[in-house]
């Protein structure tokens, strides 16, 4: 009898506690993506329903900024509705992931988080777009976009995304620092024979000046092109096999013990060590923070990196340049392009939607639309661009077409889209060179143990 | 019957009155008290600081101590930026429900632990703790996949129904406590016709005040700063907790975080934990000696 009393004060308890949960909670019940919400049936217009396509995509302004389209969008389609849904930065794959393996994949994505293009391709993750492609009719060309930037994600001659936007690797300069030292600007044209690598490092002996006190030290040159591993192509030492570019991002081999790739690295390295003109990873995080770029501090005279620096540069407290990379021994090769394409996920339950929703973001009027909607992203599409260029205060448009059109011409797609399993092998990196960075190893004795677990990581 | 004793944590026994003498060895503590205090307190001082600059001001090197202008518009900017106000919100409900139910379903657990024996009861336990050891990354898609089948996909239901079940570490942590009360007074309250539950509600949880004020800190502080498990399982922007709307500052790899903003939003969001602390603090300090748990 006592016993029944228990259990029953206890469940009372317990559910009212559950019922304040669900009641506060506001349980809105279940709304997943891709559900097909019946058309109303006095509704002609909507033949077979309406269906919503999620966009999944990072939680930033530049990249949410699609929501400001959707209303407009929607409007064209009626019977189509668009859900952007969000995550930050450091959670995007684990989030994707599990969405996934949860069944509730979304349709539209890009490869915004850790992982790149190679990673999603060989986990099966994306859909083939060559049925739709053919069905439709849909012709690069009718949208602008130059053919060689649709290669890079046609695998096997299948398409697996669509370009939308388009980074490339630039030098950004202080005018400030430039003028202090009585150096002439660096020329934005790629064509300039005489700016070479050893010439920018001249120039930024001219501005570097350490000292003891911090707040009187700088740098004259942050050569951050790229990811690590790719840094040893920008010399012509090519560290992966050449058929990583073909099957997918599965390299047969790799070659970083090469003394081809071992000399690439000690030039870089020696503009730390022996040069003196770059700063130790330990500074910049000290002047700029955990993830930050000491060149924003007004503390570098130069810098090598995406050209997304330059929609952050009308807040930079000094006035800012663009030039071209420098030509380091590499005929082919001087940029790095990073492509984002549009994807459409295996899992998706409405793929002719999503193919319709990422025609009207690669469209000519829609990629102009986002350069400004976005505070400066640029777009593949040739038209657009022209718009593009003259997106930034102070910085001379002429001088921003050259830079661009120049990368296009020298550049080659960024590793971290194309090889498997990059995450980690970017990770390995980063902790494998520290040693070199701080000078407790060399390159010679460093690269041995890189080339060994590479070559693990891609078998795993 | 036994007297129900006093004693409990709070009392402690009568101190001696003899003042102090002030000696070279404790001025020499205090001072490295104090400086140690102004170390720890340097972090807070500069988040308060960098709140209140502006964004020119951020990316000046050396940082400045104080703000040159004291941009108290940034306080403003932030309800206009995100959706503040809203997530302050949300994370409060799910906050609060979270204590509610861990205090609940760990206190009954960890009594039922502490009070009763029999076959196999440390099995039990030993399992209960076994699963401290499964990091949340191995135990997610399962529980994505077993929530997405109920339909609780974006709502608060996944971040709070879970507290309902019990936590090992909390549950563990009570049970300790629970373990030092002594029979006599359950005995007594047996004899008097007192129930099961009733002994656990008006002797056991009266008597436990420090440690339930231990578990409800705890709990507090974990879903206050989840940032995880409200991304996975929140999709509408309107729902998203503060973490997860703090954290989109940092998201954009191709701009300058506005790292003034995010402060502003650290000091706000740092009021409650600070707030309850104060209140608790007492008890709290009182809840992990007794238990011997950190």
């Amino acid at each position: 009898m006592k016993k029944i009393r228990i259990k029953k004060s206890f469940t009372l308890l317990l559910a009212t506690s559950m019922l304040l949960v669900l009641a506060l909670s506001g349980c809105s019940g279940g709304k997943s993506a891709g559900d097909v919400v019946p058309g109303n049936d006095g509704d002609s217009a909507n033949s077979g329903g309406q269906v919503t396509i999620t966009h999944y995509t990072i939680d930033s302004e530049d990249r949410t900024f699609i929501e400001k389209l959707v209303p407009d969008f929607e409007a064209q389609h009626p019977n189509i509705k668009v859900k952007v849904e969000k995550a930050p930065y450091e959670q995007f794959d684990s989030k994707l992931q599990t969405l996934i393996a949860g069944g509730k994949s979304p349709d539209v994505t890009s490869h915004y988080g850790y992982g790149g293009f190679a990673e999603y391709y060989n986990k099966d993750m994306l859909l083939d777009m060559n049925d739709m492609i053919k069905e439709d009719g849909f012709k690069a060309s009718d949208y602008s976009i130059p053919d060689d930037l649709m290669k890079i994600y046609t695998v096997k001659d299948h398409v697996y995304g669509i370009p939308v936007n388009m980074y490339v690797s630039l030098m950004l300069y202080n005018k400030d620092m430039f003028d202090a030292a009585n150096v002439p600007y660096p020329p934005s044209d790629y064509e300039d024979k005489s700016w070479t690598f050893d010439k920018m490092v001249e120039d930024a002996k001219k501005m570097t000046h350490v000292s003891n006190d911090i707040a009187k030290t700088q740098y004259g040159v942050d050569f951050t092109w790229s990811e690590r591993d790719m840094r040893p192509l920008y010399f012509g030492a090519e560290p992966y096999s050449e058929d990583t570019w073909t099957n997918g991002g599965v390299p047969s081999e790799t070659h970083f013990d090469s003394p081809e790739v071992i000399a690439a690295y000690n030039k870089l390295f020696n503009l730390i060590l022996k040069d003196k003109v770059s700063p130790t990873t330990e500074w910049s995080k000290s002047v700029a923070g955990q993830n930050g770029d000491a060149f924003v501090t007004g503390k570098v005279g130069m810098t090598v990196s995406g050209s997304w620096s330059l929609a952050g540069s009308n807040d930079f407290p000094f006035k800012v340049g663009v030039a071209a990379v420098p030509a380091g021994g590499n005929d082919k090769v001087r940029s790095v392009l990073f492509v984002d394409p549009l994807l459409i996920l295996k899992g998706s339950k409405h793929p002719k939607e999503a193919f319709e929703w990422i025609k009207y973001l690669v469209s000519d009027e829609i990629q102009e639309k986002s350069i400004e909607l976005s505070g400066g992203n640029p777009p593949v599409n040739t038209k657009a661009a022209e718009t593009y260029y003259k997106h930034f205060d102070g910085i001379d448009p002429a001088d921003v077409k050259k830079v661009y059109e120049g990368a296009v011409e020298y550049g080659f797609e960024s590793y971290n889209h194309l090889i498997t399993h990059y995450s980690q092998i970017n990770d390995m990196f980063i902790n494998e060179m520290q040693p070199i960075d701080t000078g407790h190893n060399t390159v010679e004795e460093v690269m041995p143990t890189i080339q060994k677990k590479v070559m693990e990581i891609i078998k795993r | 019957m036994s007297t129900i004793p006093t004693a409990g944590p709070g009392a402690s026994p009568s101190v001696n009155k003899r003042r102090p003498k002030i000696d070279a060895v404790s001025i020499a503590s205090f001072i490295a008290l104090v400086v140690t205090t102004f170390l720890m307190l340097l972090p807070l001082f500069f988040m308060v600081s960098t709140s209140l600059k502006s964004k020119k001001e951020l990316l000046t090197f050396p940082p400045t101590f104080l703000p040159e202008s004291w941009q108290w518009s940034n306080y403003r900017e932030i309800f206009d930026t995100l959706n503040f106000g809203q997530m302050y919100m949300n994370s409060l409900i799910i906050g609060i429900l979270t204590v509610v139910g861990t205090l609940f379903s760990s206190a009954l657990a960890g009594y039922g632990f502490a009070r009763y024996r029999g076959k196999g009861s440390n099995l039990w336990f030993m399992l209960m703790l076994s699963t401290m050891m499964l990091p949340y990354p191995a135990i997610m898609i399962p529980q994505f996949i077993l929530f997405s089948k109920l339909n609780w996909i974006d709502t608060f239901l996944p971040l709070i129904v879970p507290a309902f079940f019990g936590s090992a570490y909390n549950i563990f942590l009570l049970r300790q406590f629970f373990s030092t009360l002594p029979d006599e007074l359950f005995d007594a309250g047996r004899i008097d016709g007192c129930s099961e539950f009733r002994m656990w509600r008006q002797i056991a949880l009266p008597l436990s005040g420090p440690a339930l004020a231990t578990v409800a800190i705890f709990a507090f502080i974990y879903s206050w700063n989840d940032l995880l498990t409200p991304v996975l399982y929140l999709s509408s922007s309107d729902k998203f907790t503060l973490p997860v709307g703090m954290s989109s500052f940092t998201s954009s790899r191709f701009r300058i975080p506005p790292w003034h903003l995010l402060m502003v939003a650290s000091v706000l969001a740092m009021l409650p934990i600070v707030t309850l602390f104060a209140i608790a603090q007492k008890r709290f300090v009182e809840g992990i000696v007794l238990t011997g748990i950190k």
